[in-house]
């Protein structure tokens, strides 16, 4: 006797069950590809879900610890609007968040950019910021630490307006102000979710922009770091609030961790809809197992018959027809995974550009999607089953 | 072996059964004790919509070692009832069936199961083999879930080589003819040593001379093994080999005759 048959000898339901569905493979194929489509459509939206969520999280990398600050507006007595964030707020700020890093930002709305070619970018948002190296990665070039005739640009800026290192760009700020300036550094891709939405952005030497700002309250938004090593961004918060807010509100803070967490969750909650919807093709996968194996046991309604009548327990009809439920999952799990795992691979390279970065969340999605593929199969035979080894030998004989 | 037949009408059912049993002479009563299945006033009642038929009304029987009976009778004269009580396969109604003197009413369905595994082997008309199992595993089927693969197969090699398939193990059911299919069904109601083997038409699907192979295995079974064989047939042929055939009319039974074969197998 060989070794094979000594293992296999030792599972004859499986032996059985591998040996039943080999009879009708029209239909056992058609019910693995159900699966199939069930296992990929959970597996591949939780592990894209989760590399795109990856790819966004990605903008808040730099901003661990930092909080926003950002001017609010309203009407005095004289039905001026009024607010905004001037070089005395900054100063206050630092005062009283010691320990903390202030970076104030200056946005400009007023302006045209335009590439060597003369071709003007109406979406550009011109920015300064400092310390823009401590925020931010250069994906070409590199971001100087201190520039006077340089600019720095976000990436979807350089792609839309084919812009690289080293090629000119010509900013005019209000009609009055023009100048060219050279593409020192194109930025690494952010998403949507950072603070400054540096990918559509041009940057320019803070001096340079704080020199042309004549109103006094000139900051758009000012930027609050501290080392999480040695302060605390939520007493940090607090503080500003107490400082500017008493009497009036303001300025509104926002701290990037929680921002970050809204995101999270809002994201979760999407995907986790997402996944809700393609477990209705596991669903639909339950329905035509269900169907198959009623067929089956219908088909074979004498031979189950047989079994009984020749000693089989009820308990071995119903193993027998669980068995070959449970192996039509475990099929279509063993194909689906595969077909996940290299779509998901396909989406990695498209969002995060590196067809391996699978996170361990992700790949949660392609375990659970297999495991409710195999749990749906099980499921799915149960009736068909109990109703296979319920029927009367004697019934299922005449 | 003994065969009581018990006239029952429908005004008195009972009291022809308990005359039956009052025929049985003392020695029978010890002989009782060999019986490898015995009926008393067995009936079986069916419902079918709002109509209660009965299928066996109040009879009477007794299966020893190494019998061979053939049960005849036109269709719908309860055969087939009194075969699947004889296989355990349905209780009676009324009356009580034992099995080496349990009443089989009181067994669960899994302990009629198990007796019937143990006790009692099946041969159908339509052989009933499962396509996707080679002849040899065919046989080996009703043994697949005990843990002793090693033993069942030699016993299946053992019962195939017996009823002429030893060059055959391998093959599948499709590639076999309707005799050599009916061996291996036979050899499938051996695997488990029974001491009945109940047989439904055994050559109704056989031409002449392949059901003369399968008698004459009948023969062989029970003068090496002391099985009882029981068969219901229509086959006069099959009737003529039987050392007794009960003719089943309407549910009861109308006569019983020994036959030329009746040759020191009946008790």
């Amino acid at each position: 006797m060989s070794w094979l048959r000594r293992v296999t000898a030792r599972f004859p339901t499986v032996v059985l069950a591998r040996r039943n569905l080999s009879r009708a493979t029209a239909r056992t194929t058609l019910a693995v590809v159900a699966i199939v489509i069930g296992v990929v459509a959970i597996g591949t939206i939780g592990a894209g879900g989760e590399a795109f969520k990856q790819d966004q999280m990605e903008a808040y990398e730099g901003f661990g610890g930092t909080a926003t600050v950002s001017p609010v507006y309203y009407q005095n007595d004289d039905g001026d609007i009024v607010g905004g964030i001037s070089d005395k707020d900054v100063s206050r700020m630092r005062q009283v968040t010691s320990g903390a890093t202030v970076h104030p930002v200056i946005e400009r709305w007023d302006t045209v950019v335009r590439t060597s070619s003369g071709e003007t970018s109406p979406s550009a948002q011109v920015k300064g910021l400092a310390a823009l190296g401590t925020f931010y990665e250069a994906q070409s070039g590199s971001i100087p630490d201190s520039w006077r005739q340089q600019v720095v640009v976000g990436s979807r800026f350089a792609d839309n307006n084919d812009v690289e290192t080293g090629d000119q760009l010509t900013v005019t700020i209000n009609g009055s102000f023009e100048r060219t300036f050279r593409v020192a550094a194109v930025l690494e891709p952010q998403g949507f979710a950072d603070q400054l939405q540096a990918d559509r952005s041009v940057f320019l030497p803070f001096d340079r922009l704080s020199q042309l700002e004549d109103s006094d309250s000139k900051y758009g938004s000012v930027i609050v770091r501290v080392d999480p090593q040695t302060g605390s961004i939520d007493e940090a918060a607090e503080s500003l609030e107490t400082e500017f807010n008493t009497r009036r509100r303001t300025i509104a803070v926002s701290e990037v961790q929680e921002q970050r967490e809204r995101f999270s969750q809002t994201f979760e909650m999407i995907n986790q809809f997402l996944i809700g919807v393609g477990s209705i093709s596991l669903l639909v996968a339950a329905v035509t197992i269900a169907n198959t194996m009623l067929m089956t046991a219908i088909e074979r309604e004498r031979e189950i018959g047989v079994m009984r009548a020749v000693g089989y327990p009820k308990r071995a009809v119903v193993s027998l027809l669980l068995a070959e439920a449970t192996i039509l999952g475990l099929v279509g799990a063993a194909i689906g995974v595969p077909l996940a795992l290299g779509i998901g691979m396909g989406l990695n390279q498209f969002l995060v550009g590196d067809p391996l970065a699978f996170t361990a969340a992700g790949l949660r999605y392609v375990g659970l999607g297999a495991l409710f593929g195999v749990l749906t199969s099980l499921f799915a035979g149960v009736y068909p089953a109990w109703k296979s080894a319920n029927k009367r030998p004697v019934e299922a004989l005449e | 072996m003994r065969w009581d037949i018990s006239d029952s009408e429908e005004a008195e059912p009972t009291e022809p059964a308990e005359a039956g049993r009052e025929d049985l002479p003392s020695d029978a009563a010890s002989l009782a004790g060999d019986l490898i299945l015995r009926g008393e006033d067995v009936t079986k009642e069916y419902q079918t919509g709002t109509q209660t038929v009965r299928a066996l009304k109040g009879i009477d029987f007794g299966i020893a070692p190494s019998d061979f009976v053939a049960i005849v009778g036109p269709s719908g004269s309860g055969k087939s009832t009194l075969l699947n009580l004889l296989g355990l396969l349905d209780v009676p109604t009324d009356g009580a069936v034992s099995l080496r003197g349990q009443d089989v009413s009181t067994f669960s369905d899994a302990d009629r199961t198990r007796k019937r595994k143990r006790a009692i082997g099946f041969v159908f008309q339509s052989f009933y083999l499962i396509p996707t199992l080679t002849a040899l595993e065919n046989v080996e089927m009703p043994r697949m879930l005990d843990k002793t693969p090693v033993k069942t197969r030699e016993r299946a090699k053992t019962l195939l080589q017996r009823v002429g398939l030893g060059d055959r193990l391998d093959h599948y059911p499709d590639e076999l003819s309707g005799g050599q299919k009916q061996r291996v069904a036979i050899a499938r109601s051996l695997i488990n040593d029974p001491a009945l083997l109940l047989a439904d038409e055994p050559t109704g699907n056989l031409d002449r001379d392949t059901g003369d192979e399968i008698l004459a295995l009948f023969d062989e079974l029970r003068a090496e093994e002391d099985v009882a064989i029981v068969t219901v047939t229509h086959d006069a042929y099959v009737a003529e080999e039987a050392d007794r055939v009960v003719n089943l009319v309407d549910g009861v039974i109308e006569d019983t005759g020994e036959t030329a074969a009746d040759g020191g197998h009946g008790a």
